[in-house]
């Protein structure tokens, strides 16, 4: 099954690497531009269901990696059907400076607060989603509080230590 | 009942009553939850030393908050603790709430909950054994006999430093103040 969807895969899309670290894991690392069209492939072929959308910060390569864990349900029976324990991981770079992706909420519905999430947290902007606004936050950061360079030590100091104790002063 | 205590009972009735009958809001952030259950049901019985847990906090005085306090949670333990009637206690357990425990450096989480709302009790440990919350609750009943208990004097007494606190951490609060401050209420709503 693995070594089928590889070659279709190939057959479409240029410059992807397919490796497989694990029996029922495929990892495929693409390039932003085709990432959607490649989604689009794997639902088709059966995996319908979004498990997680993350982001991580690669601040030395200057980059946020988007990875996309896909499964699908063993009772998606068909011609295409894959069996429902694979695991599919689609990764993506983005460069640091521009971060700006393409939303995949016409594939996979359920990417809106995953999407809303990486928004908030890592300040990736998702081109076509409806609703980018405020998910878990109460306060206004300097910067998005996931990214590397978000110093939380100096934060905390400078906010939470700031707040005078109660009962030094008169009330 | 100790035979011992009568002359208490008569002396200070109200007091001796607020003591046994501790009826607690149990406030579960994070991981004090585990520990709750229980402490509330037939392993460690809580009703034996007269705390019950309650639906709401009108029919509360003893406020435990069990674990660490994000931004957001602090917002709604204010306006528990707010809704509480007097005499109410407050017992912050395990290290979360006394100095951010695990979470010191965390971006969203408060660091000393002590700055925000009075607390008359701290129980320290990550988590701490069920059986503290008992030894909490008797040491609480002699901090009420020797009137040590006022959390509730202090925020009264104190109330625009700590509005001013949450109001730093929090931002514009939404509802207005529980004790009149002075100068900071306008068109004539202070009394």
């Amino acid at each position: 099954m693995i070594e089928q969807l590889k070659r279709e895969l190939e057959a479409t899309f240029k410059g992807v690497s397919v490796t497989s670290e694990a029996d029922r894991r495929i990892t495929v690392v693409v390039d932003p531009l085709q990432a959607l069209a490649i989604l689009r492939f794997f639902k088709d072929r059966g995996f319908s269901h979004l498990a997680l959308l993350s982001a991580v910060d690669l601040i030395d390569k200057h980059a946020f990696e988007l990875v996309y864990i896909l499964t699908s349900y063993a009772e998606d029976t068909g011609e295409d059907a894959v069996p429902g324990e694979l695991i599919l991981v689609v990764k993506s770079m983005i460069p640091r400076d521009k971060p700006t992706f393409k939303s995949v909420i016409s594939i996979y519905p359920n990417a809106e607060p995953y999407e809303r999430e990486i928004h908030e947290l890592f300040g990736i902007h998702f081109d076509g989603h409806p609703r980018l606004t405020p998910l878990f936050l109460e306060r206004q950061y300097p910067i998005p509080p996931f990214r590397k360079d978000f110093d939380t030590r100096r934060y905390v100091e400078d906010v939470f230590g700031s707040i005078p104790a109660i009962g030094d002063e008169e009330g | 009942m100790d035979r011992n205590q009568i002359a208490k009972w008569f002396k200070e009735p109200s007091k001796m009553a607020n003591k046994y009958s501790l009826h607690a809001i149990y406030f579960c952030t994070g991981c004090g939850i585990i520990e709750v259950p229980p402490v509330i049901t037939a392993r460690w019985d809580a009703e034996r030393f007269g705390v019950i847990p309650v639906a709401t906090p009108r029919q509360a005085n003893l406020f435990l908050i069990t674990g660490y306090v994000s931004v957001k949670t602090l917002k709604a333990i204010i306006r528990t603790y707010e809704q509480m009637y007097e005499p109410k206690y407050t017992v912050a357990f395990g290290s979360c709430p006394i100095n951010g425990g695990m979470y010191w450096d965390s971006y969203n989480t408060i660091k000393h909950l002590d700055k925000y709302i009075p607390i008359d009790g701290w129980i320290a440990g990550c988590m701490p054994r069920p059986e503290a919350i008992f030894v909490a609750v008797t040491h609480l009943w002699t901090l009420i006999d020797k009137g040590m208990a006022n959390g509730y004097e202090r925020y009264r007494k104190y109330y625009r430093a700590y509005r001013r606190n949450q109001e730093l951490a929090l931002g514009k609060l939404e509802w207005p103040p529980l004790y009149p401050i002075g100068e900071h209420t306008e068109g004539g709503e202070c009394d």
